[in-house]
């Protein structure tokens, strides 16, 4: 269940014609089954990001820091074609769907795609337990304090 | 207390040149090769497991070569134990979840556990390792290298590699990437004597034997394991944590002590054939062990990992130093 709801669900939903949906590729399938609850029939431009995290530690040698960032590159576009053909299968006419591949911090990245493209809503999941929120920090967290729009947080975990 | 700081700082300071100069060295390496014509898949491989692993073996190779035997073995046998208990427990520790593909675990993971094998068999038997022996270590290496790069030849798809080749016809060698390999070199071999030079004088002051001295070291020289293995795990590129953490224990011993086992025969301490080897063998049937049960490696497992290491490290330092 989605943390906001279903209580106003379809008055807020009539309101978005834009929508971006951030995943890092876990729990894809969850998400984009809300992201089209949301849009049922409706006329809705969707924007799938996947941000490759390039930050390392200091001592990461160059020549690996290169590879996963490949790989990273990689995976996102893997994953950003998957949403791809989920939203614009034939059952899904309504959707115009956009991929956008970033790079840097996901939070960061996902709020500034957010107002660039001026969206109406940001879909993401929780994706972390309690103890993961705490070893490796929370990107849904961040974004939920500096969103220009509404969220729609999935709890997948 | 003055000298013992200036020591431990020079230790710091010649440990991040080490790994700075390793990484230009061979980013220039690579260059080079590229511009001989070498194909990008040899290159990328070599330089992927050699990377990470050069300042534990320019350390071993100092060490050895510069009379101090002791601290170039424990610094390798102490860096693979590191890496399975140590670097690899933290990660999975941090990620909550690592896993890995039965066909590294039957590659990589069994050359890991056949080097460990053959060297501590080796140590048993002979008790040193001899220049037959170092060519014994150098043939698997050579022999994995080649496994690898057949791997990662069928695994690249030929539109991709005529792209890469089709790509590495403009490279040109220039100065600059001279120049830069023989600084890079230069920074490895003056940084490594003086991590050999301040290992081996903080042992002497503290009275632990140098072994000891070789096995705390390399909490150093593996910092480029730890932070490739911590990152990659916590980014989701499971096979990059794990495979390094192989490519590194394999490269270590084979090629860490290979190389320098053709220039002098190299003395072992019994505590190391009896002991610290024997651990070694044991933490990589460990990890085997751990990752073939659904080839994943769970926070559990990495505290399972973590506390083998303390029990190793805390025996050392206690009953058998």
């Amino acid at each position: 269940m989605p943390f906001y709801g279903y209580l106003s669900f379809l008055k807020v939903s009539e309101m978005h014609e834009k929508i971006i949906v951030a995943t890092m590729g876990e729990y894809m399938d969850e998400i984009m089954e809300y992201t089209l609850d949301i849009i049922q029939e409706r006329k809705t431009e969707v924007i799938g990001i996947y941000v490759v995290e390039t930050s390392t530690p200091f001592l990461t040698p160059k020549k690996v820091k290169e590879m996963m960032a490949t790989e990273l590159r990689d995976q996102g576009e893997e994953i950003l074609e998957s949403m791809r053909q989920e939203f614009q299968s034939s059952k899904h006419y309504m959707i115009k769907f956009k991929k956008l591949l970033r790079e840097g911090d996901p939070a960061e990245e996902i709020v500034k795609a957010a107002e660039e493209e001026g969206v109406d809503l940001i879909i993401l999941g929780t994706g972390k337990d309690f103890i993961d929120k705490r070893l490796l920090g929370s990107v849904s967290e961040k974004v939920v304090h500096s969103a220009p729009c509404n969220i729609m947080l999935i709890k997948t975990i | 207390m003055f000298e013992v700081i200036i020591l431990v700082l020079s230790l710091i300071i010649s440990l991040i040149i080490v790994i700075k100069a390793a990484d230009v060295f061979v980013d220039s390496i690579v260059e080079i090769g590229l511009a001989l014509g070498i194909s990008e898949i040899i290159l990328g491989v070599t330089a992927s497991a050699v990377g990470t692993s050069l300042p534990e073996f320019g350390s071993a190779m100092i060490a050895i070569l510069t009379g101090s035997p002791d601290v170039g073995v424990g610094c390798a046998i102490g860096a693979n134990v590191w890496n399975i208990a140590g670097i690899l427990g933290i990660s999975a520790i941090f990620a909550g979840l690592i896993t890995t593909q039965s066909q590294e675990v039957r590659r990589d993971g069994l050359m890991a556990f056949l080097t460990t094998l053959t060297i501590t068999t080796a140590l048993f038997l002979i008790g040193e390792i001899t220049f037959v022996v170092g060519i014994v270590l150098i043939i698997m290496y050579v022999v994995y290298l080649w496994i690898l790069i057949r791997a990662q030849k069928s695994s690249k798809s030929k539109d991709r590699e005529m792209e890469c080749c089709e790509a590495d016809k403009n490279l040109a060698l220039n100065k600059k990437t001279i120049l830069m390999t023989i600084l890079g070199l230069f920074g490895l071999a003056i940084g490594c004597r003086a991590i050999v030079y301040s290992t081996v004088e903080l042992s002497i002051m503290a009275s632990i034997p140098e072994v000891l001295a070789g096995i705390l070291l390399a909490f150093g020289t593996t910092a480029p394991e730890f932070f490739t293995v911590l990152t990659s795990a916590k980014k989701g590129l499971n096979s990059l944590a794990i495979g390094t953490v192989f490519g590194s224990n394999i490269f270590n011993i084979l090629i860490g002590l290979g190389i320098p086992s053709l220039f002098v025969t190299i003395p072992v301490e019994p505590i190391t054939i009896y002991f610290d080897a024997p651990v070694m063998v044991f933490m990589t049937l460990l990890l085997l062990f751990l990752i073939k049960r659904g080839m994943k490696l769970t926070r559990v497992e990495g505290i399972i990992l973590v506390a083998s290491y303390i029990i190793y490290i805390v025996t050392r330092l206690t009953i058998f130093s």
